[in-house]
């Protein structure tokens, strides 16, 4: 251990001189570093430099939108999509000998991005769980799929992200932010983009109007579907006939997975019907109500049931079952909040009602299953608890009448009484 | 020997009695305000009964207070017209006990030799309040936790101890299962036993000094007139507390006191949240008061302006004359007047809304 020590300034010369030395020589070679760094950073982009000056705005503005674009950010120059020499601060900068492709055709688009974005130890780079952009997603999009038969009106990468000025998704400013979407996308998807196709129009109005859209474009929940939540995104297509069970389940899983073993399921299939579309629609799908389910007109059922059939009467009869659970408790409800006005404490007449309330969730979910035996049950079983919750309001109500009663009765006493002590009072006063 | 001639000659039953037939009370034109002690010691007995009663289903955690008090109101036979005389006695306990001390200070009932009893007076009033705020919290609901945040977060304001204070009572830094164990202890042992020690001196005092006769009667050459205590003001008395026992009653049966929803500490607070009436002068003198007054906190200054306040009110038999005559006299009657409209001023604006 002894001769392994090393000692300070042994190594040769005056005691810390040698030391000093290299910390100065140190010092300065961080300072150059430091110099080197700051110039190269300072350093001008022939591209940003030249085209800022132009004077025709279709080559000026990419400048000013880079400037915001999260690949500026990142640090890539133009030269990272379009090639080129950015140091060359001549038009020689563009010479295809230096790389220079200029703008990429529209199927070269995607190819261009995902030559990063389909990159996964590129990507991390930047982030270290990044989205990994598949091209053989993309290839299976509609988009694609026209784009590659000669079709230049179909959208790319460019048309949904933006070109010179792209942000994150994250970013509420982003084309593709979820409450941005459905407006992206009814760009193309209009009637007058998309007049001579056989595409239909009408979604971003439909969808506007729907419980979705409202819950989206209305309220800001970001948690409610946008069109990619439904249709992909880089591989947008529309749900096929068997698949929309699957698209709505991925949020209504429980009502799916019930449809899925339902007899009515393999009904629906066997005629071409689209499951949950049937009766829900898809755009413009609407906040399901009570009415829907009703046997007459305006209820989805008799849309496909003949009237009189053995299928519309079971629907008649879990119809009548079904409105008298939300009428009982309703009721419960009205005689609950009649005694609450009246001061009286209900809670437990409360939690028998709002567990009565969960079971008409429930049916509404359950009805699903399509399944007369399991529907009925649930629709006993809340409607026992209807019962109980009225009652309580009943027995509070009464109670209430009582307590008057009582109140009358003893206030009686107590002013009987008090005559008594004051005649008393009269009568010693008086001897 | 009977039994009664048994008990008399052990507890001296004979002394009591000459007390009893000796103690007089004068009559004039002020006399109806010799019945509010009375009344308040009245109300303190329903609250005793009606309080054991509480007691007996009353579970003092965080999990079970808020439930006990449902199953109480709900399940158990009159515990809902129980605790609704409890929650109203209290209130009108308190305003029994406002008009007592208003009363005694307008008539200057404090004067010599009855200073003592004054301060035990005022020390029982502060009882009171600490008995209102201690069970407002108990049935553990969202109002009453909101109600007593914002109250001992004033009482953090206090200069120097304020933290201490709040501390103590919470039983740290917010308001916790251990605050409505630690309150509940406040409410049904440390309270009482010093309101049955400081009761029992105040009523001790009133006995061995008697009926105090205001300056103006005296003046006047009177009370030429007295009645017995026993029977004739006795029963003047049942009459009153006959009729509070009818007000409570009508109060509980008419107005049922509520339970609200259960405290949640995450829940945001309430709108519109005010303490109980007989706190809300004060809240309305700290809620006018701007942020900073004269390089001080507004809160502050307001908090150590009521401990003045209480302090001078406490110390008025031997700041004001001791015949209850002449300019000061006067001037501590103004004084009496100025607080009274204050406090109905202060209260009434705390319910219609006014911040001014």
């Amino acid at each position: 251990m002894t001769a392994a020590r090393v000692v300070p300034g042994r190594a040769g010369g005056a005691p810390g001189a040698r030391a000093g030395r290299a910390l100065r020589a140190l010092a300065a070679a961080m300072l150059a570093l430091a110099l080197a760094v700051s110039v190269a950073g300072a350093a001008k982009d022939s591209c940003v430099e030249c085209h800022r000056g132009l004077d025709e705005p279709r080559l000026r503005a990419p400048v000013a939108g880079y400037a915001h674009d999260i690949h500026s950010e990142r640090g890539f120059s133009c030269a990272a999509c379009h090639g080129g020499d950015p140091a060359d601060p001549e038009v020689t900068a563009m010479d295809p000998d230096k790389g220079f492709k200029g703008a990429p055709s529209r199927d070269q688009v995607a190819p261009l991005c995902a030559s990063c974005h389909a990159n996964a130890a590129f990507m991390k780079r930047y982030n270290p769980r990044p989205y990994i952009f598949s091209l053989a997603e993309w290839q299976t999009s509609v988009h694609c799929k026209r784009e590659s038969l000669g079709d230049q009106k179909v959208a790319t990468c460019t048309n949904c992200h933006g070109v010179h000025g792209i942000r994150t998704p994250r970013d509420p400013a982003s084309p593709i932010y979820p409450t941005n979407v459905p407006r992206t996308c009814a760009k193309c998807h209009n009637p007058e983009y998309m007049k001579g196709r056989p595409v239909r129009t009408d979604q971003f109005a439909l969808f506007s109007k729907s419980v979705h859209g409202v819950a989206l474009l209305e309220k800001g929940d970001v948690s409610a579907p946008a069109c990619n939540d439904c249709h992909g995104n880089h591989g947008a297509a529309p749900p096929g006939l068997k698949d929309v069970t699957l698209v709505c389940g991925t949020c209504h899983g429980r009502e799916a997975e019930l449809f899925e073993g339902s007899r009515m399921k393999a009904g629906m299939d066997a005629q071409g019907r689209r499951g949950c579309v049937t009766c829900h629609g898809n755009h413009g799908v609407l906040r399901p109500t009570d009415d829907m389910l009703s046997a007459e007109r305006g209820g989805v059922c008799v849309g496909c049931h003949v009237p009189g059939s053995a299928a519309e009467n079971g629907t008649r009869e879990i119809v009548m079952s079904f409105r008298g659970l939300a009428g009982s408790v309703t009721a419960a409800d009205s005689l609950l909040r009649v005694a609450e006005i009246r001061g009286m404490e209900t809670a437990p007449g409360r939690e028998s009602m709002k567990e009565a309330q969960d079971r008409l969730v429930g049916v509404r979910a359950g009805l699903h299953s399509f399944d007369a035996k399991k529907i009925g049950a649930a629709l006993d079983e809340g409607a026992s608890l209807a019962r109980r919750a009225a009652d309580y309001g009943r027995s509070a109500l009464l109670d209430w009448r009582n307590r008057r009663v009582g109140m009358a009765l003893s206030v009686g006493v107590i002013l009987l009484l008090m005559g008594l002590v004051i005649a008393r009072i009269r009568r010693i006063e008086k001897a | 020997m009977s039994a009664r001639e048994w008990l008399r000659t052990r507890l001296g039953l004979d002394a009591l009695q000459h007390v009893v037939e000796e103690k007089r009370v004068p009559v004039h034109r002020h006399s109806l305000w010799y019945y509010w002690g009375g009344m308040t010691l009245f109300l303190f007995g329903v609250q005793v009964a009606t309080g054991i009663l509480l007691v007996l289903y009353y579970r003092p955690s965080a999990g079970e207070a808020y439930e006990s008090v449902r199953f109480l109101m709900t399940q158990v036979s009159f515990g809902w017209l129980v605790r609704s005389i409890h929650s109203w006695s209290a209130n009108l306990m308190v305003a029994a006990a406002m008009v007592h001390m208003f009363s005694a200070f307008m008539l200057k009932a404090y004067r010599q030799p009855r200073e003592v009893t004054w301060l035990t007076g005022m020390a029982l009033f502060a009882l009171c309040l600490a008995f209102g705020f201690s069970g407002y919290l108990l049935p553990w609901n969202q109002l009453a936790f909101f109600a007593t945040k914002v109250g001992t977060d004033i009482m953090a304001d206090v200069p120097l101890v304020g933290g201490f204070l709040a501390r103590l009572l919470r039983g740290g830094d917010q308001i916790t299962g251990g605050t409505l164990t630690r309150f509940f202890g406040f409410h049904v042992a440390v309270l009482p036993a010093l309101m049955t020690a400081v009761l029992g001196t105040h009523l001790f005092l009133v006995q061995w000094h008697g009926m105090s006769v205001p300056p103006g009667v005296e003046q006047e050459g009177r009370p030429a007139k007295t009645m017995k205590f026993v029977p004739n003001f006795l029963l003047r008395d049942i009459v009153g507390w006959l009729a509070a026992l009818a007000a409570l009653a009508l109060l509980a049966a008419l107005f049922p006191w509520e339970l609200g929803l259960k405290a949640d500490p995450y829940a945001p607070a309430p709108a519109g949240i005010k303490p109980e009436w007989y706190f809300a002068w004060m809240f309305q003198t700290l809620r006018i008061l701007p942020s900073r007054v004269l390089g001080l906190e507004g809160e502050m200054l307001g908090i150590v302006g009521f401990g003045l306040a209480a302090v001078v009110w406490a110390a008025v038999p031997f700041l004001d004359a001791p015949d209850g005559r002449g300019t000061r006299a006067r001037l501590w009657s103004l004084v009496g007047m100025l607080a009274i409209a204050y406090v109905i001023l202060f209260t009434v604006l705390v319910y219609v809304g006014g911040r001014a």
